[in-house]
């Protein structure tokens, strides 16, 4: 691990924590496993909140979650004693029960930790390049995902506007997947739904989405055998340089060929020019 | 090819103060005649140079995690709509990339400076600046808390520290150098600050952040860099801080400086219950001292968010508003915080910022050093300057508004003393020229043959706001953009940069010391040229810049 000026021993100078329901691979890369019940990641950060702001708790209550009062008031000990505290939280705190009030949870203890130290929270992105998706889509539309276009300009609604949730409600009389397999995770209704439209896949692969696609085009690998833009999760760009050469055209070259194509097809939308001070 | 007939013409840069003047374009500049193309008819109306933001957070990591921050506020703005040629997008607090052109080209700006970009993100930052349309763009790059640079200034080692610097300058693929808070910030990753100018700077013995300050202005003055240093001070925001600004002001004599959102850093009084406005103060040390330039970070009451590289700062406001906090750290460079606001006249700190910015604007006595910001979206979204327009241009229109201010007000402002109105020479002063020129671009800001045709038609209007807000004609490189209020065309800006010249064996004196601090290989670090639309390398000259 990266050693540096203020952790010159790196991996030594550092404390890793890990909060999971089961204990994983990686709880022996960490100094501490707190095995919490599962659905009780709520419960376990209001009391953490509760017990840093030196609330009362019963034992009772932190024996619901699976830990000790005695486990907990350590990793308090130990998160105030540190310099800069991360805590980095992924879908088993977000796509479980409570769902984002977990992710609101962890946020809100990140930002009261600051009243001790310096204390922050990052999201674990998925695989590929969620995060350059995400922060493209916020520059150009306001909103990381679950982005409607279909007034023209973007709305955001997660649970309506989702693409689950169009596929289930089958909203969507075509699709375009690209970087993506949700034929692997999505519910039933949702992959019947793809089965059922026109659906293009871009994908350097063969995968359960473009085997129900009508359209599978191959593409060249990102970062492998086509250059590009990754973001890392902390939203650092990463230039991608590709090592091998591929028969393959690119996404972005797809995309542009079928943008193109599209461009000669008569528009839908409205002739009227776009005013500005219309609402100003 | 165009002719403008008839206009009266405000071209501060030449001297032209209202003149009745015909103009002529031909290849996106000005001409001394061409007898073909369009013809316009100006007659009775206003022309001036589009306007350029010397201090505006438009593009990067720092708004774009405030748009993340504040769908509440996309949901009630105004919506941009596909066109055919235009691409969708949001206005309001926090602009979508492709309505930030479509906006500041509404009013009549053409020119904008992103001022605050981390060198790790300015990959990021470019590739947002190329999705703003129509606007010519720079960028400047945060230096007073990097912490390679910190650590030669710790050792002595200024010269290297300069050659690095410029370094970075070309990595960003920037302009020139802001300082956030020298010290403060690179003390907040502790999450401690650094207020005053001989503060300790946390992991640091020597320097403190009026040495980082004083070196850095005179790096930049050697390197010949067209704008000087921008430098946000520390203690914004803070009740007594304008000791702090002045003992910073006394540090840079010799030097030329920026000085930018001056309204944060001009507050008397001891603590938020006694805050009071200490404009005039500061204003008269400032005509007094030619070598500096400022820019107002003027507020208007309403929502905004606001986003700064000031971690510690943001955390307190933070703490006093109870509302959402966002923090980004920046591995060795910077960070940043971002906190929605909303500014009450009833709220008496409130009502202070918001005297001190026009108070600032009134009282420094030259146009061509105090220029007109709201350190947008910090004091109030860009999209509300020609507001700021009519209260500088209309007393009586002032005098109205603060009527409406809490009666606690009273000894803590100056701004009901002060009778100043604004000419539209000195608008087009404050909005234009003056800030083209601390910038260092001579051919913006400027109606003269050979210069570019960004330039503006109003409709004469006792209402001054509306008068701004609705320019009759745009022109960005002598094309018509705005007709009327309609987006004729958006064409794609250029973005200046610089490239300072440095040792040669740099990149090999840089590589193992960044190797030893970041989590990224060195060769991936600076951002590359091919990414940069439309660049235009802007020269420096070290013997010109300091006078
Ligand atoms: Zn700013």
């Amino acid at each position: 691990m990266q050693k540096s000026k203020f952790l010159p021993r790196g991996r030594k100078d550092r404390t890793v924590v890990l909060v999971d329901i089961r204990e994983t691979k990686s709880a022996k890369a960490a100094d501490l496993f707190l095995q919490v019940r599962p659905g009780k990641d709520f419960e376990m950060l209001t009391i953490l909140r509760a017990m840093i702001k030196g609330e009362h708790v019963t034992d009772d209550q932190v024996a619901e979650t699976g830990l000790t009062t005695d486990v907990l008031q350590d990793l308090i000990e130990r998160m105030k004693k540190a310099k800069f505290g991360v805590m980095f939280f992924g879908m088993g705190l977000s796509m479980t029960r409570g769902k984002h009030m977990n992710a609101a949870a962890l946020l809100t203890l990140a930002a009261e930790m600051n009243a001790f130290t310096k204390f922050v929270a990052m999201p674990m992105r998925g695989h590929g390049n969620v995060t350059g998706a995400d922060v493209i889509m916020r520059w150009q539309t306001g909103y990381p995902f679950g982005i409607s276009f279909n007034r023209g300009y973007p709305r955001y609604n997660p649970g309506e506007f989702s693409t689950v949730d169009i596929l289930v409600r089958g909203d969507t009389d075509c699709a375009f997947i690209i970087g993506a397999d949700p034929g692997a995770t999505m519910p039933r209704p949702a992959i019947e739904h793809l089965a059922k439209v026109p659906t293009i896949v871009l994908d350097p692969h063969v995968t359960h989405t473009s085997r129900l696609s009508r359209v599978h085009i191959t593409t060249a690998p990102a970062g492998i055998a086509a250059p590009g833009t990754g973001y890392r999760m902390d939203e650092v760009p990463m230039p991608l340089r590709p090592a091998l050469n591929s028969p393959y055209p690119s996404d972005e070259e797809v995309i542009r060929r079928i943008k193109e194509a599209i461009a000669e097809k008569p528009d839908w939308m409205t002739d009227q020019p776009q005013m500005i001070f219309s609402q100003v | 090819m165009l002719r403008i007939i008839g206009g009266t013409v405000y071209d501060p840069a030449n001297g032209i103060n209202g003149e009745v003047k015909d103009l002529y374009v031909a290849d996106g500049r000005f001409v001394s005649k061409t007898e073909e193309g369009q013809t316009i008819d100006a007659t009775g109306m206003v022309i001036f140079p589009g306007g350029v933001d010397v201090h505006t957070h438009v593009a990067g990591g720092s708004i774009n995690f405030a748009r993340a921050m504040t769908p509440e506020d996309h949901r009630r703005t105004q919506a941009f709509i596909r066109t055919k040629t235009r691409r969708s997008g949001l206005g309001g607090m926090a602009p979508t990339t492709f309505a930030t052109g479509y906006l500041y080209a509404g009013m009549g700006w053409t020119t904008v400076n992103e001022a605050a970009v981390p060198v790790l993100s300015a990959r990021h930052t470019h590739e947002e600046l190329r999705d703003i349309p129509i606007l010519d763009k720079s960028s400047l790059v945060l230096m007073a808390n990097n912490e390679i640079i910190l650590d030669l200034l710790e050792d002595g080692e200024d010269e290297r520290a300069k050659h690095i610097l410029a370094w970075h300058i070309w990595a960003a693929k920037s302009y020139g150098v802001k300082a956030v808070n020298p010290g403060g910030v690179a003390s907040w990753k502790w999450g401690k600050d650094a207020k005053h100018l001989s503060s300790k700077i946390e992991g640091y013995d020597h320097i403190t952040p009026g040495v980082i300050i004083n070196k850095l202005a005179k790096m930049v003055d050697s390197l010949g860099i067209p704008h000087p240093l921008h430098l946000h001070c520390n203690n914004l925001g803070a009740p007594g801080n304008v000791e702090t600004t002045l003992e910073t002001m006394r540090h840079l004599e010799g030097s030329r400086a920026h000085f930018a959102h001056l309204q944060y850093h001009a507050y008397g009084g001891d603590d938020w219950g006694t805050m009071k406005s200490e404009a005039a103060q500061l204003a008269e040390y400032f005509n007094a001292h030619p070598n500096m330039t400022t820019d107002a970070g003027a507020v208007l009451f309403g929502d905004t968010v606001t986003i700064t590289a000031d971690g510690p700062w943001q955390h307190l406001l933070y703490k006093l508003t109870g509302r959402k906090w966002g923090n980004l750290d920046v591995e060795n460079e910077t960070g940043c915080g971002i906190v929605p606001y909303t500014y009450r006249p009833s709220n008496l700190v409130n009502a202070v910022q918001w005297a001190v910015g026009l108070e600032l604007l009134l009282l420094i006595n030259d146009p061509w050093r105090v220029f007109l910001s709201t350190d947008h979206p910090n004091g109030a979204c860009f999209w509300r300057y020609p507001e700021i327009i009519q209260l500088l241009m209309c007393a009586d229109f002032r005098n109205d508004c603060m009527a409406k201010l809490p009666p606690e007000i009273k000894n803590r402002i100056t701004l009901p003393e002060i009778n100043r109105e604004y000419t539209l020479y000195e608008i087009a002063t404050i909005t234009s020229a003056g800030p083209a020129k601390a910038l260092g671009l001579p051919h913006k800001g400027n109606l003269g043959i050979g210069k570019d045709a960004d330039f503006v038609i109003y409709h004469h209007d006792k209402d001054i706001a509306r008068m701004f807000g609705h320019p009759r004609y745009v022109f960005k490189g002598g094309e018509i953009v705005i007709d009327d209020g309609e987006i004729r065309e958006a064409p794609q800006g250029r973005e200046y940069l610089i490239k300072p010249s440095y040792d040669p064996n740099t990149d090999d004196f840089l590589k193992p010391l960044f190797e030893d601090r970041y989590c990224m290989s060195f060769e991936n670090y600076p951002v590359e040229m091919e990414r940069i639309e439309h660049a235009q390398i802007q020269n420096c000259d070290a013997t010109d810049a300091t006078n």
